[in-house]
């Protein structure tokens, strides 16, 4: 069994916060997605059934891109894929908090608190900010004892 | 790179294909777009809503959403005051409704609301009335 070297424990753990995070966001939005739909109808970008369709797809895609950031093979893709929409979410709470919007975030399934929106784009700041992490960090998906961890 | 995001996409399609045909999801394409300002029945229950039943007191009295708060269009000013203090006291979506899909007056009571009551979600319920009876 290989150890892991000190300089890979960082991403490996970045890579295991991130996953957790995308993978425990995306099951109860799969379980749930006419609630989830509710949710995004609540941020007043798309409706109807755009929003529909958002909610199935979205929850979907978070969960492949949690596993494959684990998955030596579609890591750099994840982690892009991970990047893109944490930008997008940044800009979405943003929008709302602008716009006044007590909204349901949505990000972990309904809930009814109105939304801290400091906290959420601070949270999906420091997201980002590891996601970029690992994507520098990480050369390429090569199937290698250090890479593959 | 391509390749993983085509796998990722098949996979992403995989999933939300499953979720489309086990019945897990509405089918997008059997569900009436809505106008702005407004929300499905589902929606409404799933948020667990402020009820406002704009029909007339009898259709009220017939019938109406649970807790639903009666908006008397000869007393706008007590109806009102009545939906600001129940928001008030628990602040929630509100959501108007009349008779049905062609009534219109939830379309123009949630505008009065939101002009009003512009910190409040406020929509007019999808079909109105019509919708609860199916």
């Amino acid at each position: 069994m290989g150890r892991v070297s000190p300089s890979a424990l960082l991403p490996l753990l970045g890579r295991l916060v991130l996953a957790w995070v995308f993978i425990s966001a995306a099951l109860p939005k799969i379980q749930d997605p006419v609630a989830f739909s509710a949710a995004v109808d609540g941020y007043r970008i798309v409706g109807g059934s755009l929003s529909i369709w958002v909610a199935i797809v979205l929850p979907w895609l978070e969960l492949v891109i949690g596993i494959g950031l684990l998955t030596p093979w579609l890591r750099r893709a994840s982690g892009g894929t991970m990047a893109c929409l944490l930008g997008l979410f940044i800009a979405l709470h943003a929008s709302a908090w602008l716009r006044g919007l007590d909204i349901d975030c949505g990000c972990f399934g309904m809930s009814a608190d109105s939304p801290d929106y400091r906290w959420l784009i601070l949270r999906n700041l420091a997201l980002l900010t590891v996601t970029i992490f690992i994507l520098r960090t990480s050369t390429g998906n090569k199937l290698s004892p250090e890479s593959s961890l | 790179m391509l390749r993983e995001f085509l796998i990722i996409s098949l996979l992403t399609a995989l999933g939300a294909s499953y979720s489309l045909f086990s019945g897990l999801a509405p089918r997008p394409w059997a569900v009436p777009d809505l106008q702005a300002g407004e929300i499905r029945l589902e929606d409404a229950q799933a948020l667990e809503v402020i009820w406002v039943d704009a029909r007339s007191k009898d259709a009220y009295a017939a019938g109406h959403a649970p807790n639903a708060l009666f908006y008397d269009a000869g007393d706008p000013t007590g109806s009102l005051a009545a939906i600001l203090e129940k928001w008030l006291m628990e602040p929630r979506v509100i959501v108007v409704y009349c008779a049905d899909e062609a009534c219109g007056t939830s379309r123009k009571i949630a505008e009065e609301l939101r002009a009003n009551l512009p910190d409040a979600e406020i929509y007019s319920l999808k079909g109105g009335w019509s919708v609860w009876a199916e």
